[in-house]
């Protein structure tokens, strides 16, 4: 089969497995609905059907694949920025420093919103930038840019800002709740709002990275090749850098953290389709955004009670990651 | 949302209108039959939806997102929080009264219970010696309720000290040592069934490391039903009275 054949079954099934997948999210909940009653809503809407197909069902749905989308892509910008494909939104700390502002933010009662953020959002997203800097500024001092050890100066900042996260979800004893769901993710509050304040950010950041992803393929030569064939090193590498805190941040902020989303997907895509960077992108998106809409169906319909997602993509991703290592090898 | 709001509304007579409830709803046992929505912190907003409720009675327990977005659903939600001492029950079932268009009877089920509370604060005015006491909530470890806890109202009601009074919390896991140095001369362990009491009775004596404690040495270990104790409903006032009768017996006339 040739490259763009292979291509293009990918971005068949892709979309397929997304619409089925946002069917069977509408169909599929603790309360039995069979197509006949989606029919029959869609000729004569009633107020408990529009509540549950529209309001509940298709905005977890449409918020799971955005968050998806949005972590695969934060995913495939960062291992083409470390020139690792060990980095995601995790392993470099902007989720976990994203959760922690959240969870400070919770905790000290800061509600103000501002850009269609909630107080906890807004905190998320500068924490979330601040330790990636936090990070990009510690590992450049010893000279030279090493992506070992940005990616270990990543890991440890992550590991302490998810005890400090740890430490204040303990400190209120009444919040069970909210640690598993800052810790482990969840789509059991979504609602168009935080749709709303996600979507066009996220539709931004995939436009960017779209038009930047050039200049991405020129930083894998290293960086002084990269300046010397025109692209403006420093600029684009701040750019990503910023879009991926982004991404990451917003996503942890509307749904708590879900791991492995933005390690495991960027990888498949480019199995897939190969390492140029914008189909990758667009691809990384649309398969996140799919994986993690299917992890959802999942998470709630597996049991009786709810699972946090971040059980879920850990359950499909790690033994992925396990695979990938090896192989590696 | 929670059982002391669903044992509170069939105490008014309202369990037909009852649509859903908690998974712990077991009181009244008509309460069991109703379509379950979930647990205390993990309601399902699709079932409570699908049910087209005319009224949400959320406690505090349940997550306040999860209320939020109940409300945002276009659903009436009505948010009560658990409050001071024992006092605090009788606002709230007149306020559940008033929500739910019940307000005389929920005035004559607070005044009747009110009555029986004086009723023991009368036999307990003046009284001499309080009994130092420890609860245990029988399960892992020492887990029993601080200073802000309504059992901790209960007790000083009863005619007794809760030797645990100084923590800042609900419920806390309390230190062996303290206990020790405490040296509670009654304990009640709230126990699910008269098995969990017993187990909890002999791990005291054998296995919790205070056997030497006043209460375990002369043997006053008394049981609480868990169920009731642990529900801020109607309830308490049968808690109230079997622990005060047990802490100052010489009061109610001769024995428990």
């Amino acid at each position: 089969m040739s490259r763009r054949a292979g291509r293009r079954l990918f971005w068949v099934t892709c979309l397929a497995l997304a619409l089925a997948g946002f069917l069977l999210s509408i169909l599929t909940g603790p309360v039995k609905t069979t197509p006949g009653d989606l029919l029959r809503f869609i000729r004569d809407p009633g107020r408990v059907e529009a509540a549950i197909f529209i309001d509940l069902r298709l905005s977890r749905a449409v918020l799971a694949f955005l968050v998806g989308a949005a972590l695969a892509l934060a995913g495939a910008i960062l291992q083409g920025y470390f020139r690792n494909p060990m980095a995601d939104p995790f392993v470099v700390g902007v989720s976990s420093g994203a959760s922690l502002g959240a969870v400070l933010a919770a905790s000290l009662g800061f509600e103000a919103a501002a850009f269609g953020f909630s107080g906890p959002g807004l905190l998320a997203f500068v924490s979330g930038l601040g330790i990636v800097s936090l990070v990009y500024v510690l590992s450049l001092r010893r000279g030279g840019f090493k992506v070992e050890t940005v990616l270990l100066t990543g890991i440890a900042a992550g590991a302490l800002a998810s005890a400090l996260t740890s430490f204040f979800l303990f400190m209120r004893s009444d919040s069970y709740d909210q640690a598993v769901f800052w810790l482990l993710g969840s789509f059991q509050l979504a609602e168009w709002g935080q749709v709303a304040s996600v979507g066009p950010w996220f539709v931004a950041c995939l436009a960017a990275a779209l038009w930047l992803a050039r200049d991405m393929d020129l930083l894998a030569l290293g960086d002084e090749a990269a300046q010397a064939l025109g692209c403006p090193v420093s600029r684009v590498r701040k750019a990503f850098l910023a879009m991926s805190a982004l991404l990451a941040a917003l996503s942890v902020a509307v749904s708590g953290i879900i791991g492995f989303v933005g390690l495991v997907v960027p990888h498949w895509v480019r199995i897939l389709i190969g390492p140029a960077h914008r189909p990758l992108f667009a691809a990384s998106a649309l398969a996140g955004g799919t994986f993690l809409l299917y992890c959802d169906l999942i998470a709630r319909n597996l049991l009786a009670a709810e699972l946090p997602i971040g059980v879920i993509t850990a359950a499909v991703g790690a033994p992925f990651f396990l695979y990938l290592l090896h192989k590696k090898r | 949302m929670a059982p002391n709001v669903t044992e509170i509304l069939f105490a008014l007579g309202l369990g037909g209108r009852v649509v859903g409830v908690t998974r712990f709803c077991d009181h009244p046992p008509e309460a069991r039959g109703i379509k379950r929505v979930g647990g205390l912190v993990d309601p399902n907003i699709e079932v409570i939806r699908s049910l087209d409720p005319d009224l949400v009675i959320a406690f505090r327990g349940n997550p306040l997102r999860l209320v939020d977005r109940i409300g945002k659903l276009g659903l009436p939600v009505f948010v009560l929080d658990i409050g001071e001492g024992l006092e605090a029950l009788f606002p709230l079932i007149v306020k559940i009264g008033r929500v739910t268009r019940s307000d005389g009877r929920a005035e004559t089920l607070a005044a009747s219970l009110r009555r029986r509370l004086e009723a023991v604060d009368e036999v307990m005015a003046g009284v001499g010696t309080r009994p130092k006491v420890f609860v245990l909530l029988y399960g892992q470890g020492l887990w029993t309720c601080g200073g802000e806890s309504y059992v901790d109202d209960l007790i000083g009601r009863a005619g007794g000290t809760n030797v645990a009074a100084a923590l800042p919390k609900k419920w806390a896991l309390y230190k062996r040592e303290r206990i020790i140095e405490d040296d509670p001369d009654v304990i009640f362990i709230l126990a699910r069934s008269a098995k969990d009491f017993a187990a909890g009775r002999d791990w005291l004596a054998q296995g919790a490391g205070v056997s030497g404690v006043a209460a375990v040495r002369s043997g006053r270990i008394y049981e609480l039903d868990e169920n009731a104790a642990s529900r801020f409903g109607p309830r308490l006032l049968d808690v109230l009275d079997r622990m005060a009768r047990l802490l100052h017996p010489e009061r109610f006339g001769g024995g428990p």
